[in-house]
């Protein structure tokens, strides 16, 4: 059973992303008050708020960390149409015994003429890179040549998607096996442009990204979407957010011979889709070894997806986004028939949040 | 707060202070207070509006026929005073409940009658002059549409209206309660279809007129600013951002901005039914909530990160979405004025639902298996925490891997066997991979313990740790010979098959021991040890021997939480027969799918079955495969044989099961079929263990098993399992001596370049050994202070200002014992004390003991005059790791 805990996060406007660095040890957050906060958790458990600056001059989408091989370094993205990218310093002051760090703008994209929504690190393995997407369609790949110096980037590709771009997803395969692969999503309303994923595939040939597949069955917009960890897996999953959860399976088909330049054709599976979350669905996010799907959506709730051994997904666990747990999730009606006394006191709880979410939990049938 | 409905469509009302209470407006007005579930479950007439909440009906009020709009009184006293515009566009004051105000006394019942009788479209309470009501009315050709009553006729106004209004005349004659004459007449020959204040001045009145918009400035009637539109009906004002303001036009939506008023700044996606509604939402910034006619839905137009608009050529954007709160149609919804993003949505048959629309969840996982997400401001942290009840539930792989990995699976070289006990010893799977293994392993690592048997049968090496799969392909030499039942007196009623390579085959099964002998009898005993009666007894009898079997049984049924039913079998089995149409013989074949065990099902199989035909047996597919192929191995010809097993193979590849790996054995068709595992599981971790003891220039070369041991490695640097993966590194290079890494870092010599690792490395192999340079004891000792290639001194220490090479004085007797390579622990600690290390950054160093001591208590560099914050520099030093030596 997961329980939820609250923390008092402080951001003065609504919080748009959340992002976990390699270890799972430190914390991004980055809202509509147009700064970006830093968390670290301490031995006990507890996280604490080590950094907060004001990053732009729009509300910030994404922020995303850098494999800390990079240094400690973050990137982040804003309806100001820039991009930027942050590293942790050591302070001249003595910011490290007051619990506080000290961050600074290495870099400021300004390659788009509008919003960028997305801004997403690759995969370790092809190096120092940085990959944004904006509302004009245009993905950008960066690539820092000298990791010590982040302060340079160059604008490595730009790959028009044609449509509207919500978010990007690397394949993180380090498989050499498998050539970097990118899926972007658009969340364009007009249905009858197509396919809202597109995924691109660089070829070492041509030293471009190609377009390898459209997901033509996904129509309506999309808000998110996430390549699931590989780990050495033959074939790539992909979960998209879109008015419902699908989750796709791409199978690299064989290349016939070596010498064969064009990109990857696949074999694209359906595994999943669930319309649990009504309308629409906001964010997907795969756990470490991508046995484990959570989402949320409009219904204001957080689901957890797990597949069994036939590939057969199905639902976990559903919390609210307050953290309490969804009365009746499991199946079981209403848990709190039980007796008058403790019912009335479960409520009352629900009513006080975090503690609540652990009384009902507790009160409901495993 | 104002609001145009049309017909007997319910329509609902917040009240303005009360946060608990709202107004449904049909035919009459009702007045509900919402609450929380637990706290009125007990009363009568409560109706739950959502899980949580429900409402209770407070108040009716049916003084007022033909109601056309209603808009609640703005300020705290009275409370529940209403202003209602009636189909003769007269405004009728009411109240709902009983106010004992003297004030609202006085207002209750007061009309304010225009002078042609049409219909009131809207009326808006001025938010700063609470006296003032506007109201909107039908076109009449001799007549205004906008009319301002002042409703402060009879009684003394507020301190902060000024004193010329006071002295207003009403112009009523009819003892206070009918008023004829407007304070203000506005829009002439003209109709008013929606009204509001705009907050920014109280004089300012925003109206949609026929054709147009227009902003009237009570300050000087004749003027007013306007722009023709069609979008003229609920006019509304954004209530955190003053000049914006939207405005209705059948199922388009425009935005409005009042400094730029010539054209909307937006229009919204239309809809195709005609709107009924917009709100802005009164709990967060530009948020726009809409409703069609007919529809179960409300969408939401989120604007909060528009740009004002005013300088910007950018579109700005918004996030469209839309919600839908009950299953039937909704009349009307209402923003609930401070509980965040929640509203109160009325179905035309006043079914009521409480509805919070919530904000978008982001949310990520981290590598340790919790899960943050981001609601609105706040963050929530969540973790899986195991109860007593769901210790039956699977755990994820994740967490299996990294209990794993902390219970050392993978490691035991010795007792292959153990992983599986390391690994939980819970998984049949990794049960029978790591039994295989166990049997196999032997034959492939001649260094282990091997008897000499095994020796004789090193040429086979090869074959045998290729699996079962290539022993038989193999087989040569296959004699038959015709078994009788241990019991009967008949000769050849089965016919076994024999040949070296068979037993083998047995032999990994694991029915025979390593002896020349071929007795399945310590088997037998180490299942019966087991408590796996069903699965002995099924042995014994492919052995032909019933009475064991029954025996066996009867040991069972008598054994603590034995099963009686144990006896009944064996009852069944001592009636066996060969004859052909014997009873027996048809309802064992009849009745044995009824058993639940397995094995006992596969054993009535058997006994049924005609000579060579054991298709009962073999496709049994709960029975473990290494059951399977041993009985294969015994009663099939060469050539069913190997059909058998490839098709067995196969199966298990496709699968991915690991107990094929006992016929693929640790080859490219084990690869493969750890592929599938892998796919299905993501269990890296087994299979990097797995097939690290595969050969490594076949196996362990294969990218695949590269991908997973990468991956895996990956995995323990992700949960700061850092002493773990050394492990992994220094288990992997014993294996596969390739994957030893290579010297990273050399410390040469500042004056001649050369590699000084000669004389102070810690590793003594790589080089001449120190001895050679008189580390210790010797004459030469200031030699070792000195670079090997052009004897001048190397650098000091920059704490104990000793030139390096000299040992560190802290650890006494490291220098002696440095020609001998002590393997304990300490000894390679203390050595580490010695090791040359130096900050990246400021390129000041010295002994690697000194400087860890020094930064202990330091955060600067130990040389004096340099800042630099060596430590800190390296952001990962500050981890600690999560896993314990």
């Amino acid at each position: 059973m997961f329980v939820a805990r609250s923390i008092a996060a402080d951001h003065k406007d609504l919080i748009h992303d959340v992002s976990y660095d390699f270890h799972g040890r430190r914390m991004a957050t980055c809202s509509s008050d147009q700064s970006v906060k830093v968390w670290d958790k301490s031995e006990s458990g507890e996280w604490h708020c080590t950094a907060s600056w004001k990053t732009h001059s729009g509300s910030v989408w994404r922020v995303t960390w850098a494999h800390p091989e990079f240094g400690q370094v973050l990137a982040s993205c804003s309806f100001d149409r820039t991009a930027a990218v942050w590293e942790e310093i050591v302070g001249e002051s003595n910011d490290k015994q007051r619990g506080q760090s000290h961050w600074i703008k290495r870099t400021t994209l300004v390659d788009s003429r509008t919003s960028v929504t997305d801004v997403k690190f690759a995969p370790k393995h092809m190096g120092l890179m940085l990959t944004t997407c904006s509302a004009d369609g245009v993905v950008r790949i960066y690539e820092a040549p000298d990791v010590m110096n982040l302060s340079q980037w160059s604008l490595q590709h730009e790959i028009s998607s044609k449509l509207s771009c919500s978010c990007i997803s690397w394949n993180p395969s380090s498989s050499r096996a498998h050539p970097p692969m990118i899926a972007v999503g658009s969340d364009d309303s007009c249905v009858t442009y197509g396919g809202k994923v597109q995924i691109y595939e660089y070829n070492e040939n041509t030293r471009k990204y190609a377009k390898a597949e459209t997901l033509m069955t996904v129509t309506d917009p999309v808000h998110d979407l996430a390549f699931a960890p590989n780990l050495g897996r033959s074939f790539h999953v992909l979960a998209v957010a879109t008015k419902d959860v699908r989750i796709f399976k791409l199978m690299p088909m064989r290349k016939e011979t070596a010498t064969s330049s064009g990109p990857t054709k696949f074999e694209v599976q359906i595994m999943a889709q669930f319309d649990h979350h009504n309308s629409q669905v906001w964010r997907v996010s795969w756990n470490i070894t991508s046995t484990l799907l959570a989402s949320s959506g409009d219904d204001g709730c957080v689901r957890l997806w797990k597949a069994n051994y036939m590939d057969n997904w199905k639902c976990t666990g559903i919390l609210k986004g307050d953290g309490s747990p969804v009365i009746g999730s499991s199946g079981q009606p209403v848990a709190l028939s039980a007796a008058g006394g403790s019912s009335a006191l479960a409520s009352q709880n629900a009513l006080n949040g975090v503690m609540a979410g652990r009384k009902k939990a507790q009160l409901m049938p495993g | 707060c104002s609001l145009g409905y049309g017909g007997s469509k319910p329509d609902i009302l917040w009240s303005p202070h009360h946060v608990d209470r709202y107004v449904i407006c049909d035919s009459e007005l009702s007045l509900y207070r919402i609450e929380s579930l637990g706290s009125t479950e007990a009363k009568a007439g409560v109706i739950q509006l959502s899980e949580e909440t429900a409402a209770t009906l407070l108040a009716i009020n049916s003084d007022t026929p033909y109601m056309k709009c209603v808009a609640w009184y703005p300020k705290h006293e009275p409370e529940c005073l209403l202003a209602v515009g009636q189909a003769n566009g007269r405004v009728v004051l009411t109240s709902l409940g009983q106010s004992h105000n003297s004030k609202c006394k006085e207002l209750m019942g007061k009309e304010f009658v225009p002078k042609h009788a049409r219909q009131c479209n809207t009326l808006s309470w001025n938010p700063a002059d609470s006296n003032w009501l506007a109201a909107g009315l039908d076109k009449h050709r001799a007549d205004f549409s906008v009319l301002i009553w002042d409703i402060s006729s009879k009684y003394a106004p507020e301190a902060t209206v000024p004193p010329e209004k006071i002295r207003l005349p009403s112009g009523d004659a009819d003892v206070g309660t009918v008023v004829t004459k407007p304070l203000y007449e506005l829009g002439q020959n003209d109709a008013c279809l929606s009204l509001c204040w705009l907050p920014r001045d109280q004089k300012l009145l925003l109206a949609g007129m026929h054709r147009n918009l227009a902003i009237f400035d009570l300050r000087n009637t004749s003027q007013k600013m306007f722009v023709n539109t069609k979008a003229i009906q609920g006019v509304t004002v954004d209530p955190f951002f003053h000049d914006r303001v939207a405005s209705f036009f059948e199922g388009q939506v425009a935005i409005w901005d009042l400094r730029k008023f010539e054209k909307p700044v937006l229009t919204l996606s239309e809809q195709p039914k005609p709107l009924t509604k917009v709100a802005w939402c009164p709990t967060r910034a530009g948020l726009l909530a809409t409703l069609t006619r007919d529809s179960n839905v409300v969408r939401l137009y989120d604007m909060q990160h528009a740009p004002t608009p005013i300088g910007d050529e950018t579109e700005p954007t918004i996030i469209e979405r839309s919600v839908q709160p009950c299953e039937s149609f909704i009349s009307s919804f209402a923003w609930h004025p401070s509980a965040q993003n929640r509203m109160v949505v009325v179905s035309p048959n006043r079914a009521m639902t409480d509805f919070t629309v919530f904000e978008r969840i982001s949310l990520a996982w981290s590598s340790t298996s919790s899960l943050m997400w981001a609601c609105g401001r706040h963050l929530y942290d969540c973790a899986e925490e195991r109860t007593g009840s769901e210790a039956a539930v699977e755990s994820d792989i994740a967490t299996k891997m990294r209990a794993r990995a902390q219970s050392r699976y993978g490691h035991d070289t010795v007792q292959v066997w153990r992983n599986y006990v390391l690994a939980g010893g819970d998984d049949p799977q990794l049960k029978s991979l790591w039994y295989t293994l166990h049997y196999i392993l032997p034959f492939q690592c001649p260094y282990l313990t091997l008897d000499q048997e095994q020796k004789q049968q090193g040429n086979k090496q090869t074959v045998v740790y290729s699996g079962i799969k290539n022993i038989v392909k193999s087989s040569s030499g296959t004699t038959e010979s015709r078994r009788s039942w241990s019991d009967s007196d008949r000769q050849g009623d089965v016919v076994r098959y024999h040949s070296e390579e068979r037993s083998l085959a047995l032999r990994l099964c694991g029915w025979i021991g390593r002896g020349p002998d071929v007795d399945v009898e310590p088997f037998l005993r180490s299942l019966e040890q087991e408590g796996e009666w069903e699965r002995a007894a099924a042995v014994a009898l492919f052995n032909l021997d019933i009475r064991r079997a029954i025996q066996i049984l009867n040991k069972g049924a008598s054994s603590e939480k034995g099963d009686l039913n144990l006896n009944v079998v064996a009852m069944a089995l001592s009636g066996h027969t060969d004859e052909k149409s014997s009873l027996w013989r048809e309802m064992c074949s009849s009745l044995r799918l009824q058993l639940r065990s397995p094995y006992l099902r596969a054993s009535f199989a058997f006994l049924t079955s005609e000579p060579g035909a054991y298709d009962g047996v073999l496709y049994e597919s709960r029975v473990a495969v290494r059951d399977r192929v041993a009985f294969a191995c015994m009663f099939l010809s060469d050539t069913q044989l190997s059909r058998y097993i490839d098709k067995l193979t196969n199966e298990m590849k496709e699968a991915g099961n690991l107990e094929g790996i006992l016929l693929t054995g640790l080859t490219k068709d084990g690869v493969d079929l750890m592929e599938s595992y892998v796919d299905r599981t993501g269990d890296v971790q087994t299979a990097s263990f797995c097939m690290l003891k595969g050969s490594p220039g076949e196996v362990v070369k294969d990218p695949r098993v590269q991908c997973w041991i990468e991956n895996y490695r990956n995995l323990l640097d992700a949960w700061r399992f850092w002493h773990k993966r050394a492990e992994f590194d220094i288990h992997r290079s014993k294996l596969d001596p390739s994957s030893k890494p290579l010297a990273q870092v050399f410390v040469s010599c500042n004056f001649c370049g050369k590699s000084i690792s000669y004389s102070c490395s810690a590793m003594p192999h790589q080089g001449r050994s120190f001895s050679q340079y008189g580390v210790s004891g010797s004459p030469t000792k200031s030699k070792v202070t000195s670079c090997p290639g052009c004897r001048k001194p190397l650098p000091r220490c920059a704490l104990c200002l000793m030139n390096m090479g000299t040992p560190v004085s802290s650890c006494p007797g490291t220098g002696k014992s440095d020609e001998k390579v002590d393997l304990s622990k300490d000894k390679k600690l203390a050595q580490f004390n010695n090791w040359f290390t130096w900050c990246h950054n400021c390129r000041h160093g010295g002994h690697a003991g000194h400087m860890l001591s020094w930064f202990r208590d330091h955060t600067e560099c130990p040389v004096s005059a340099c800042t630099c914050k060596c430590m800190q520099l390296d952001t990962t030093g500050n981890l600690v790791p999560s896993d314990t030596t």
